[in-house]
């Protein structure tokens, strides 16, 4: 019994047992509420720089197989966001470089993602990505 | 012969209203209500001058159901209950319902559609002023079927021309008004196939405004002017691998250019032509999330206010041409805010503008694969749940229909799209996830879909056009899209 279901079973409430409960006590917020409308960080994520935080969204088909790095979107992502110029990406996107390599899960499937949040400019020297946010050595799973 | 037809009449008509006296529904406000349309109706007057101006309104994507949904959802946005909401161009007296099939399409794209309402023919998918005959991306055989447009036909005339879309101003619609093209894709020179002497649908907006065809043109797209190796005002990448600028060509040719909320606003209400607007890197923002552009009401209404300069007056594509991409990503939420505010620019517009001499058309190019649950009550959240009828009332119930699955449904939903509820993860099968009504009302909620599609399409079939102004009882009945730059070009020719 983890400490999860520990929890659970202690307030007697099985349900609770199946449900995803964040790790630390940490809520989880959508990747919208770490911008505001005009694309600035929003006092959530200004107010969390450097802590692990719990976001929720969807993973966009990834860039390469074997990778450990990929985009989180708002909402599942029609088109592949690496077909296209950074023109053509959503502005509202985080970047996540999780802690292993990443199993795809389809882009419309939520997923959480728990990781230490990162914010400013950055370009990944193997991919040229220029993120202004991210969750490093993070992990993920099915909402 | 005259007079006794007059008396015939008069006699029926006092007739009718003696039989609707005896009834006991005729104080209803239904009744009421329709009584008073068959007034209007009989008193309507077609209006016969000749059109000075001609404004084209087409939300992308917006088809009788998409109409409908939008409607609900203003009326909602409102506070009613949605479904008695008039949305302006519903108040327009004229309508007919078109068929958008193309010369080879059951279900069309954006490029042929436009095509036809801005040559009069209809022609291939995918193609741009192009004849039927062309095979799609045949560059060579393209430029010896180019069709002449509306715009240049009224700019020989005399007539200054705007184009305005939140799309990129390269983009399907927008682009018909003023390109010629074998595929629709060819927005900057890195896309045309090598060797293709056609020129790119950007290079061919500015050309035109050079030319005097196009006097204003707001929009998206400002990669597509740009080269790849610059970067635009909002440190975004160009497109262009010739290394031409075009927006600095624009403005050297004397175009006055203006990129967001603040230089569009410097312009004023009397904007000297021509002026070149390009307010994104690619298509402009979605209503719900814009910042630091203007609106299409806004964009639609300096345009008006400029181009009424000119005399011999105007002719203005407007597109709302986010409808189709929020349809596209399954969003209904932001098709329906862009809906709205398509809605107020048509009604701005319509202030503007006076009916005896602008004819205005409101229409779109093709429907999506959106499609409506039932049985709901009234007021149930178009965007939200489908609630239970109140048998004993109005308002629905609050209490959410089940399907066989045990599980509440929303209103609204797709027959395709992102939204599916089969997934590859689990070998594309799966079921429905149970939906609560603060989920489905969520702004980046993706309705329910069927069969799994990373973007939903568009569907064949027909949408609406609503017409007022000089010639707009020529549209009735059901028509060809083609049909629509028949109406404009008579209008603008009547004696």
């Amino acid at each position: 019994m983890n400490r999860r279901h520990f929890l659970a079973a202690a307030l007697g409430c099985p349900a609770l047992a199946l449900m995803p409960v964040p790790a630390f006590g940490e809520e989880t917020v959508k990747l919208r509420d770490l911008y505001n409308k005009d694309l600035s960080f929003s006092d959530y994520a200004l107010a969390r720089e450097g802590q692990r935080v719990s976001i929720s969204g969807f993973m966009a088909p990834p860039l390469k197989a074997e990778t450990n790095f990929f985009v989180l979107t708002n909402r599942p992502l029609a088109v592949c966001p690496f077909c296209e110029t950074e023109a053509q990406w959503p502005d509202d996107i985080l970047a996540i470089y999780a802690k292993r390599v990443i199993e795809v899960i389809s882009f419309n499937t939520r997923i959480n993602v728990r990781g230490k949040l990162e914010l400013g400019t950055f370009t990944d020297p193997d991919t040229q990505f220029v993120s202004r946010v991210r969750l490093v050595d993070a992990v993920y799973e099915r909402a | 012969m005259k007079n006794l037809l007059i008396a015939s009449l008069a006699v029926l008509l006092s007739t009718n209203v003696a039989l609707t006296q005896e009834l006991p529904q005729k104080d209803s406000k239904w009744f009421t209500d329709a009584q008073a349309r068959i007034q209007e109706m009989v008193a309507r007057q077609p209006i016969t001058g000749r059109a000075k101006n001609v404004i084209l309104f087409t939300a992308d994507g917006n088809g009788v159901g998409t109409n409908y949904a939008i409607r609900l959802f203003s009326g909602q946005q409102a506070g009613g209950l949605g479904d008695d909401y008039v949305q302006p161009q519903e108040a327009f007296p004229n309508l007919a319902l078109v068929k958008t099939y193309t010369t080879n399409g059951q279900t069309a794209d954006s490029a042929p559609t436009a095509s036809a309402m801005n040559t009069g023919v209809k022609s291939k998918n995918g193609m741009i002023n192009i004849d039927e005959t062309v095979a799609e991306a045949d560059c060579a055989a393209g430029l010896d079927h180019q069709l002449k447009t509306f715009a240049e036909i009224v700019s020989e005339a005399g007539k200054s021309v705007g184009v305005v879309s939140t799309a990129r101003i390269t983009h399907a619609t927008p682009a018909a008004v003023y390109a010629k093209t074998a595929q629709r894709d060819w927005e900057h020179n890195g896309a045309l196939p090598e060797g293709c002497a056609q020129k790119d649908i950007a290079d061919q907006l500015i050309e035109q405004m050079k030319a005097g065809v196009i006097d204003i043109a707001l929009g998206g797209g400002r990669g597509m002017f740009i080269p790849a190796d610059a970067k635009d005002e909002e440190d975004k990448g160009g497109k262009r691998t010739d290394g031409r600028n075009l927006i600095e060509e624009a403005k050297v040719a004397g175009a006055q250019y203006v990129w967001n909320d603040e230089t569009f606003a410097a312009l004023g209400d009397a904007a000297t032509t021509p002026v070149l607007g390009l307010f994104e890197s690619s298509h402009m923002k979605y209503e719900a999330d814009r910042t630091g552009e203007p609106s299409l009401a806004e964009m639609t209404a300096a345009t008006i206010k400029s181009l009424s300069g000119n005399e011999n007056g105007f002719y203005l594509m407007v597109e709302s041409g986010r409808v189709d991409h929020a349809n596209h990503d399954g969003n209904l939420y932001r098709t329906l805010t862009d809906g709205k505010a398509f809605a107020d620019a048509i009604a701005l517009a319509d202030e503007l503008t006076n009916d005896e001499d602008t004819l205005i058309i409101v229409t779109a190019d093709h429907e999506h694969a959106i499609s409506f649950n039932g049985y709901c009550g009234r007021g149930s959240p178009i965007t939200g749940l489908c609630y239970d009828v109140n048998g004993a009332g109005v308002e629905h119930t609050g209490t959410p229909l089940l399907s066989d699955d045990g599980k509440p449904y929303t209103v609204a939903g797709f027959l395709n799209g992102a939204g599916s509820v089969l997934k590859q993860d689990t070998q594309w099968t799966g079921s429905r996830p149970d939906l609560t009504n603060e989920q489905a009302m969520d702004k980046d909620y993706l309705q329910q879909a069927l069969i799994p599609m990373s973007s939903e399409t568009h569907s064949g079939e027909d949408v609406a056009v609503m017409a007022k102004g000089p010639w707009a009882h020529l549209f009735d009945g059901v028509i060809e899209q083609n049909y629509i730059f028949h109406v404009m070009d008579y209008a603008v020719n009547a004696k």
